[in-house]
């Protein structure tokens, strides 16, 4: 998370001078985080650091920063003042008692007491502070915390303690139906996920993310009572989730803090009340820390080191990286050192961890590049993207652009294309009702697509290579694509093309049969749509999308689309393909025209002229399909052109005249059926 | 007699070849006069039959005229091969003129992109793996060593399903998923679409391509990585491609790195596209979380290992300096038809 630093603030933790803005800015990017502005304000400069959530327990901190800055630069940094003068009259324990009920939830929870203080507005320099790091001033006290919190990184909280009932304090969950009134007059209805700060009698604010209203400190506050506490991590995430409500302190605590802290900042805050807005402050830290949380050691092998980084760095260098970033070595052996590791650095219980440490502050620049020496495994082909890749290399040379489109779609394609809730899959917090599922069918993005360039093409031909997923958890590949301004044998031709080289042959094409139960059946032209089939298993469909469908997506023209299993299809690609011999003989061409009635399928006179013809035919050409005016009512013209050829031998003009005779008699033998001549 | 008839003919056998307007009719000129039976030819094997006096004299002039014949018919052949007439010199063609390109379709750029990440892997010993787009909790979070309930998981922001899966937020699952089913050595980049929960604008996008990479062996280090990341990204974008390593954080890898390379566009000197800072932030990199590989199955102290991903939409938009990352998913051919 970007967090705003003070330039001015942080060089107050040094004697000698930081590097000019800039530097210092380069610097930690290098060793530390991403710094992503720097901007002028004043005489200061603000620096907005991204700190990663590892080092967000101990980095969301001017002191954190310090500590790093000073690691880097290997610069002392100075302590900061916490000596207090406690009042031996007063006793803390005689203005308030604490009772956590939930050990886990507040692992430590340590207050002071101070008397006769003088509420009022801040001095200058504090207020700036507050102001350059994006926080409003309210008054000496609440301002501290503040400014303490921003110092250290430890949340802090004041209350008045006149206005609290019973002089004690509890932390519990909250009860059902239990409210609460914000600092800034917002309510909340608490439950018992909330984790609270109470009086005997109610919430007195909401644990580790706000203070309530109830308790504030105004300029009447005579007694204040200081609350620094350590909170499970977890249990402010889901409060401040449930509330909806993110603050500083929040942040914070949802990232894990070091429970050792609570005593360093709490005095600190003290410290500085007691210099600005007087006051006694009462005997005695109160301190409910039932565990008390030591420091780890990580034990860290060097040639570990050299051979995770690729680098050698001598052991003394090593050590001395990690005394400046307060890591205390306790022994050292020939080749590795025993660490204890700050409480404060909740992320480091790892050799890995220390090596990282080591590694950035050394400089990850000064690591070589070295090509690893590995055995020669020859990388496994991936056939998959091996036939994607073919199968878009046609469809783009047969003039095809392809796009990307989203995996969702919404609810008005799904009922406009008559899939069915039970077939789809529902996305749980989708962007927008136009992104609600995840897309059964490429089809639909694909007409947006027209909807998108109709305006500047008048011819369009995409395709989509793409994944569809359908309930209730399975995902494939799919292969479809369209043509706007053109016929179906035009892309019946691209499908025999783009299957001829994938080296698929066997396919054929069956008459859709619409069953009223496929969710299919209204995405295509009832009467103008193939099955592609391969024996009798259906592979994709070829045809005219649905009228409807064009009209309630308002598309002017003819769409032809093709829709493809690709898991089906890539199971019967061969890279296999055998020669056939070149006949050393001549071919001789004739011509055939036949009239037969308009629903005759080419596919029955085709065959007709091959059961005739057999091996003595290579091909039959059908060079037109007329229907028209001057034909009889009812009737179409088919034209062919029939290449002979015979492997062996010089087929003769007779040999041929005979054959071209007995399949005119063949197809002459149909009723309706007439061969002109 | 035969002299006059000699020049005549000569006379009208070249006024014959300039009027033939096709070669059809220059092969009948040229059969009428030089043919088997060609007045020339027919000449020239008549010579023994003339005195011997004249013989020589209209030898050499029939010759003559033979050999001007066929020197002017094959200029005209010439001519009629080549298109253009000796009449139209001054004809021309304007090679300036537009070609007629065949009409070929276009690939998407993030398949252009695909491709050369695949090669430049595939030619350093990395196979492909590819793992599917809906994930699940463990994959695509725990066994990757981020925690339930904590801030780290924010920086995923995730589309969850009905179904109980969530779409991957990014192709590291395929990390543990082959791991857990290939022994090691190994060396594998994974593609796919990855999804983020977030607003769209010119430089945020819902739905991505990503590239993660894997190499695991006995001793992977982070010098390895830089001489793997660095090669990479010099036949990527040139040989001069520069690039850092800087700290980052990932849960997945320890240490980790963000990677950043000398900005294209100005050569590291410094300009608006790279905030004036001379480098671009291109991909995370870092050594394999023991967490990830005790998750995957593997003995942390035997082997070691690094990860990297990036997003293929910043590399394309870098290489063809596209401004939107919305338009790759945008289905528009103004913008499709440039590639």
């Amino acid at each position: 998370m970007e967090l705003t630093f003070s330039y001015n603030w942080l060089q107050s933790f040094f004697e000698k001078r930081l590097p000019k803005p800039e530097e210092l800015a380069d610097v930690l990017m290098m060793h530390f985080a991403e710094v992503s502005e720097i901007k002028k304000k004043g005489h200061d400069f603000l620096l907005d650091i991204d700190i990663k959530p590892s080092r967000a327990p101990d980095c969301l901190s001017h002191l954190g920063i310090a500590r790093e800055i000073a690691a880097i630069l290997n610069i002392k940094y100075k302590i900061l003042d916490t000596k207090l003068a406690g009042d031996k009259k007063l006793k803390a324990k005689d203005f308030i008692s604490i009772e956590v009920k939930d050990k886990m939830a507040c692992p430590r929870y340590t207050a002071r007491v101070i008397t006769n203080v003088k509420v009022g507005p801040s001095p200058k320099w504090l207020k700036d502070r507050l102001i350059v790091c994006g926080l409003r001033p309210i008054n000496n006290v609440v301002d501290i915390a503040n400014y303490v919190m921003l110092e250290t990184g430890q949340p802090l909280h004041a209350f008045d303690a006149d206005k609290l009932e019973g002089r004690k304090i509890i932390v519990r969950f909250a009860k059902e139906r239990e409210k609460i009134v914000t600092l800034d007059e917002q309510k909340f209805n608490l439950d018992s996920d909330v984790l609270v700060i109470a009086d005997v009698k109610k919430p007195v604010a909401v644990a580790g993310i706000k203070g309530g209203k109830f308790p504030e400190i105004d300029n009447k506050t005579k007694t204040v009572i200081l609350e620094s506490a350590n909170f499970n991590l977890r249990v402010i995430r889901h409060s401040s989730q449930k509330l909806k409500l993110k603050t500083d302190a929040s942040i914070r605590f949802e990232h894990g803090l070091d429970p050792n802290l609570t005593e360093f900042a709490i005095d600190r805050e003290s410290y500085l009340i007691q210099k600005i807005a007087g006051g006694r402050i009462a005997q005695g830290l109160i301190d409910i820390y039932p565990r008390k949380v030591s420091a780890r050691i990580v034990k860290l092998n060097l040639n570990y080191l050299e051979s995770l980084l690729g680098i050698k760095i001598a052991k003394n260098e090593a050590i001395k990286i990690l005394e400046r970033l307060g890591f205390n070595v306790l022994r050292s052996a020939a080749n590795s050192v025993s660490v204890r590791v700050p409480t404060r650095r909740l992320d480091v219980s790892l050799p890995e961890d220390l090596i990282e440490e080591i590694g950035r502050i050394h400089g990850y620049d000064k690591i070589p590049a070295v090509f690893p020496i590995s055995s020669l495994i020859p990388p496994k082909e991936n056939l998959d993207i091996f036939w994607e890749n073919i199968t878009k290399d046609i469809l783009k040379e047969a003039g095809f652009t392809e796009v990307y489109n989203y995996s969702f779609f919404g609810e008005k394609e799904a009922a406009l294309f008559g899939y069915k809730e039970k077939e789809l899959i529902e996305v749980e917090n989708p962007l927008s009702q136009e992104y609600q599922y995840l897309r059964t069918t490429l089809i639909p993005n694909l007409l947006k697509n027209i909807e998108k360039n109709f305006r500047d093409f008048q011819k369009i031909k995409i395709f989509e290579l793409g994944k569809i997923f359908k309930a209730p958890s399975s995902e494939k590949r799919q292969l479809a694509g369209l043509a706007l301004g053109e016929e179906f044998q035009y892309l019946k031709g691209i499908i025999d093309s783009l299957l001829e080289k994938l080296g698929i042959s066997g396919v054929w094409y069956d008459e859709y049969q619409a069953t009223p139960e496929e969710s299919k059946q209204l995405i295509w032209h009832p009467k103008k749509c193939a099955e592609i089939k391969f024996n009798n298993e259906e592979i994709g469909f070829l045809g005219e999308v649905s009228p409807r469908i064009l009209d309630e997506l308002d598309i002017k023209g003819k769409v032809i689309l093709f829709d493809i299993d690709f898991e089906k299809l890539s199971q019967l690609t061969s890279e296999e393909h055998e020669y056939r011999p070149l006949s050393r003989y001549p071919s001789a061409v004739r011509d055939i025209a036949v009239l037969v009635p308009r629903n005759v399928r080419v596919a029955e006179v085709l065959n007709k002229i091959y059961d005739i013809g057999k091996e003595l035919i290579r091909d039959v050409e059908l060079f037109d399909i007329y229907e028209g005016e001057e034909l009889p009512y009812g009737k179409k013209n088919l034209a062919f052109h029939i290449i002979y050829q015979a492997q062996d031998r010089t087929l003769s003009p007779k040999e041929i005249d005979e054959l071209q005779g007995k399949i005119i008699k063949i197809l002459e033998k149909e009723p309706e059926w007439q061969v002109r001549k | 007699m035969v002299k006059i008839s000699l020049k005549t003919l000569k006379n009208k056998a070249k006024l014959e070849v300039e009027k033939a307007a096709t070669s059809a009719e220059l092969n009948e000129v040229f059969n009428k006069y030089l043919g088997k039976k060609g007045e020339i030819t027919l000449v020239l094997s008549s010579l023994d039959k003339l005195a011997r006096s004249k013989r020589a004299k209209i030898g050499k002039e029939a010759n003559e005229i033979k050999r001007f014949l066929q020197d002017k018919i094959n200029e005209k052949k010439f001519s009629f091969f080549s298109g253009a007439s000796s009449k139209s010199r001054e004809e021309w063609l304007d090679i300036t003129a537009p070609g007629k390109k065949p009409v070929i379709g276009h690939l998407h750029p993030l398949t252009l992109v695909r491709r050369k990440v695949e090669d430049i892997f595939q030619s350093m010993g990395f196979s492909i793996f590819e793992c599917p787009d809906m994930e699940t909790e463990w994959y695509n979070f725990d066994a990757l060593n981020i925690p339930k309930d904590h801030p780290a998981r924010d920086q995923w922001d995730t589309f969850y399903l009905k179904n109980g899966l969530l779409l991957r937020t990014h192709t590291t699952p395929g990390d543990p998923r082959y791991m857990g089913e290939n022994n090691p050595p190994l060396r594998i980049i994974i593609p796919g679409n990855v999804f983020r929960h977030e607003a769209t604008d010119a430089s945020h996008e819902f739905q991505l391509f990503q590239f993660d990479g894997l190499m695991v062996d006995k001793k992977i280090s982070v010098a390895n990585l830089k001489a793997i990341v660095g090669e990479f990204f010099r036949r990527f974008f040139g040989e001069n491609t520069k690039f850092r390593l800087r700290p980052d954080y990932f849960p997945f890898t320890e240490p980790s790195f963000d990677i950043s390379i000398s900005c294209i566009f100005c050569r590291g000197k410094g300009c608006p596209v790279c905030k004036r800072s001379g480098w671009l932030e291109v991909a995370g990199a870092g050594m394999v979380h023991p967490n990830v590989l005790k998750n995957s199955g593997f003995i942390p102290k035997e082997w070691q290992g690094w990860a990297f991903g990036f997003g293929l939409e910043r590399l394309a938009m870098l290489k063809y300096k596209i401004n939107d990352i919305r338009l790759f998913r945008s289905g528009d051919l103004r913008f499709l038809q440039q590639f």
